[in-house]
């Protein structure tokens, strides 16, 4: 075809033909995969006096430079239902998208569609001034402005392999798998960035998008009003999901704030292990050691050897969030001492954990207000500091971040409408180009 | 149990809780609907009928609920605002255009709050002569922008609630003119209609005056981003309809104060009149009339109400339009990164007390002509909101009783009707003899 390049505003409106006889008017461009790099178009919708009829692509032989689309056959089939599959025009021009590398939402001008062997392909969201005035039919305009003023700064097109669809829907009816998903590449704390600035149903979808990890970690930056949001909308199943692979104080947090039924038919979701731990997490105030004080920790037995110890890390670490240092308990769970990871390492392979552990340790009780606790750390210089019921038992450790995190002053919450609140893009990254 | 913990104190001690969360968008939105149109409109009312319009403000008030109620249930169901919805709905074009039209009647309405500003100065500079027009107009544009754009919400959100409590001033100042209350009593209670032309433009202006379109977007944008639970939609319910009925007292006082005392006098001094034509003339009138006191209330009110919505009104009409083109936006952002919306809201302001200060400019003019391109959008936003807040797919459960759509689609036509009429008249004088 001698179509190379051009835009989806472009070919709407412009006739279909067959044997270069006028059948109807090109309505709509479908795909099956919008996560896809650069998605295949897999059919034309033509509005015809009939209604709107379905062309594969197949059957498309060729693309005009005015836009006219010649057709082998008249399509004969009804388009298929919105429901079940994604089309460019209804379903993503003017709504929003994740532009992935520029980190934040913004809303599809125009769609550029290129040939790239053989096939028609999908290649970039135009979401500059362009765009719209091209929409508008006034194109002329941006010729007389400046290139610059024309693009609409730095990023006016954004390539499609950068481009996440908020959407629901899931054509290949394939769940996306953590790879699929653009918004995997983001950083957690970018991610919940994006879900904050989203209304609450376009938030929900995106999670819906997420592998349950992904999801928790966005889900352990998120302000606690979008959390419950979300949650509400996603069902207790899945939150459960979520929430059991978030880190026990952030899941706790998260519990503390929502209604006892709630919370109650969430914990029922999750194992029983996990549930048990975060009930018992639930009753420490917020703002205590208690409340910030994580029991994703790696503890050992005093009779082990350097050795057997470093094997135990290797196992644990993975998918625990404190390895740093390694707290020594006995049978009843009494702490007996504490141990760097870089004592162990400098340690004799069969040096035994009670020679090297240091029994002079630092410890707060779980009532400590927060800032009382960091101030410990700061004092000590700790990585982190073991918490302790009065019986000596140890109940969970604070990690250095999550204790500065509850000094910080949090962001005042408003009740006024959006334009007065914080969305939160990051100033270096958008003062670039 | 204990009392306390009975299962129904508890569900009544939620309700409230949940109120007093919820509420807000709704009071502050309706008390920003008496701005300076509408205590310009609610005077000439009271002093060219007496009490006779009082009637009016029933119906209107259930008109003014159903119209916010659509907005807010939108939302709080969508979060997502009304801007957002044409956009995403239907498509570039129709939003350009909705929106340009929106954009000048908001530029006009600016222009009438600080019209307002300009006439209250007059007020005061007979009882401070220090305080002069020309000095109050750019003073309060300065700290409209200033406060605004601090990003203290903290302060900001006082402010406002400081903006909804002066509105007393008019309770006060309508009821110390001493109104006969078997008359105030007869004329809220008992429709009656005079058949002139003058009667049937004043119901068309009270009607246009109390819906103003850009509350729409305004209510909307301050539910979605209340974040209220689907569940909890009925507390935003009891928002609006309290907003609404406390914006209408406000109404009924200001009707009242001038009813008691220019109708009064005119009534027996049918050769020498007291004319009304701007808000401030009620102020002068009111000082031989009814005292100093209640003249300056009335115009600390007038100041206030325009103070009130020339911050709320630039600011968000800035921001709708850059959500719907999906320009970067936010007073959190500096001039550099939001060119296009900082642009926007220094030219509403500024134009705005520009016009005013302008030498001879027709205040009378800009309030009259105003309130005209308020009455023509509002059909306009009207037929848009039953437009989406009827649609399944965004509303699902949540579109329109049959009730309210009657309700509704006769709100629109009767409005429609009477302001193609009016609009007409008023523009071309001839046609109306």
């Amino acid at each position: 075809m001698p179509f190379t390049e051009g835009f989806v505003s472009e070919l709407v409106g412009r006739k279909a033909t067959v044997d270069g006889l006028p059948i109807g008017k090109v309505a709509d461009f479908l795909i099956h995969e919008p996560n896809d790099t650069f998605p295949k178009i897999e059919g034309i919708v033509i509005k015809t006096a009939q209604g709107p009829r379905f062309a594969p692509i197949d059957q498309v032989v060729d693309i005009e430079p005015d836009g006219r689309v010649e057709l082998k056959l008249t399509p004969k089939d009804p388009a298929p239902s919105d429901d079940d599959v994604l089309y460019l025009v209804s379903d993503l021009l003017d709504k929003q998208i994740v532009d992935v590398d520029g980190r934040k939402v913004v809303r599809i001008n125009d769609i550029e569609l290129a040939n790239t062997a053989g096939h028609l392909r999908v290649v970039a969201a135009d979401i500059g001034v362009s765009g719209l005035l091209r929409r508008l039919g006034l194109h002329w305009i941006g010729r007389r402005l400046t290139p610059e003023m024309y693009r609409g700064g730095p990023r006016a097109m954004i390539a499609w392999n950068s481009v996440a669809p908020i959407t629901d829907k899931n054509p290949s009816d394939v769940r996306l798998s953590v790879t699929e998903s653009k918004l995997a590449r983001l950083h957690p704390s970018d991610l919940a960035e994006i879900i904050g600035d989203l209304s609450k149903v376009e938030a929900a979808s995106i999670v819906r998008q997420l592998d349950d990890e992904t999801a928790a970690d966005a889900f352990e930056h998120l302000e606690p009003d979008v959390q419950k949001s979300v949650i509400d909308d996603i069902g207790t199943e899945r939150a459960a999901d979520i929430i059991e692979e978030m880190d026990s104080d952030d899941a706790a947090d998260l519990l503390s704030e929502l209604p006892e039924e709630q919370r109650a038919k969430l914990l029922a979701e999750m194992n029983t292990y996990t549930a048990q731990e975060l009930r018992e997490l639930v009753k420490y105030d917020e703002d205590t050691a208690g409340g910030l004080m994580t029991t994703d920790y790696v503890w050992i037995y005093p009779h082990r050897t350097t050795e057997a110890t470093v094997r135990k890390i290797r196992e644990l670490g993975p998918n625990t969030e404190f390895i740093y240092y390694l707290y020594v308990v006995d049978k009843r769970d009494r702490l007996l001492g504490v141990l760097s990871l870089r004592t162990l390492l400098l340690a004799l392979p069969t040096a035994f954990i009670e020679r090297i552990m240091d029994t002079d340790v630092i410890t707060v009780p779980p009532d400590m207000p927060a800032k009382d606790v960091a101030a410990t750390i700061a004092k000590y210089d700790l990585l982190a500091v073991p918490v302790l019921h009065e019986t000596g038992k140890l109940l969970g450790v604070v990690t250095v971040d999550d204790a500065i995190d509850a000094i910080i002053p949090e962001e005042m919450i408003t009740h006024l409408p959006r334009f007065t609140r914080h969305r939160g893009h990051r100033i270096p990254q958008e003062a670039e180009g | 149990m204990a009392t306390l913990s009975s299962p129904l104190l508890r569900v009544r001690l939620r309700s409230v809780l949940m109120f007093l969360s919820i509420v807000g968008p709704g009071i502050i939105t309706a008390n920003a609907d008496n701005d300076v149109g509408g205590i310009g409109t609610y005077s000439l009312a009271g002093a060219q009928f007496g009490y006779s319009l009082l009637w009016l403000l029933i119906p209107v008030t259930v008109i003014l609920y159903v119209a916010q109620e659509m907005c807010a249930r939108m939302g709080v169901i969508t979060g997502k605002g009304l801007a957002d919805l044409i956009r995403e709905n239907f498509g570039v074009k129709v939003t350009f255009w909705v929106l340009v039209l929106f954009v000048l009647g908001d530029l006009g309405n600016v222009a009438t709050e600080f019209a307002g500003v300009f006439s209250s100065g007059t007020i005061f500079h007979t009882y401070v002569a220090l305080i002069s027009p020309y000095m109050l107009v750019p003073l309060v544009a300065l700290l409209v922008f200033v406060t605004v754009t601090s990003n203290s919400r903290k302060i900001v959100e006082r402010i406002f609630f400081v903006f909804c409590a002066v509105y007393v001033a008019y309770i006060i100042s309508g009821i110390i003119v001493h109104p006969n209350w078997h008359d105030v009593l007869i004329g809220t209670f008992l429709p009656h209609f005079t058949p002139s032309k003058a009667y049937f433009l004043m119901i068309v202006g009270v009607i246009g005056t109390t819906i103003a379109p850009w509350q729409q977007f305004y209510i909307q944008a301050a539910a979605a981003e209340k974040g209220v639970p689907q569940a909890d939609y009925k507390y935003t319910q009891w928002d609006v309809a309290i907003g609404s009925i406390s914006c209408d007292i406000v109404a009924f006082f200001i009707i009242l104060a001038s009813a008691a005392t220019i109708y009064v006098f005119n009534a027996g001094h049918p050769a020498h009149p007291i004319t009304v034509s701007l808000p401030s003339d009620v102020a002068v009138a009111l000082t031989p009339l009814a005292g100093k006191f209640a003249s300056l209330l009335f115009a600390i009110g007038l100041l206030n109400a325009a103070m009130f919505t020339a911050s709320i009104l630039p600011l968000s009409t800035a921001y709708y339009v850059c959500e719907a083109f999906g320009f970067e936006r936010g007073i959190e952002l500096h001039f550099k990164q939001a060119p296009i919306f900082y642009s926007l809201y220094l030219a509403f302001i500024v134009i705005g007390a520009g016009v005013v200060l302008l030498p001879g400019a027709p205040l009378l003019g800009i309030i009259f002509y105003s309130q005209v391109v308020n009455g023509a959008l509002l059909p306009i936003v009207l037929v848009l909101t039953l437009l989406l807040v009827n649609n399944k797919r965004l509303m699902g459960a949540y579109t329109n009783s049959l009730t309210f759509n009657v309700i509704a689609w006769a709100t629109v036509i009767i409005v429609g009707a009477l302001t193609v009429v009016s609009v007409v008249t008023s523009l071309v004088p001839s046609l109306s003899s």
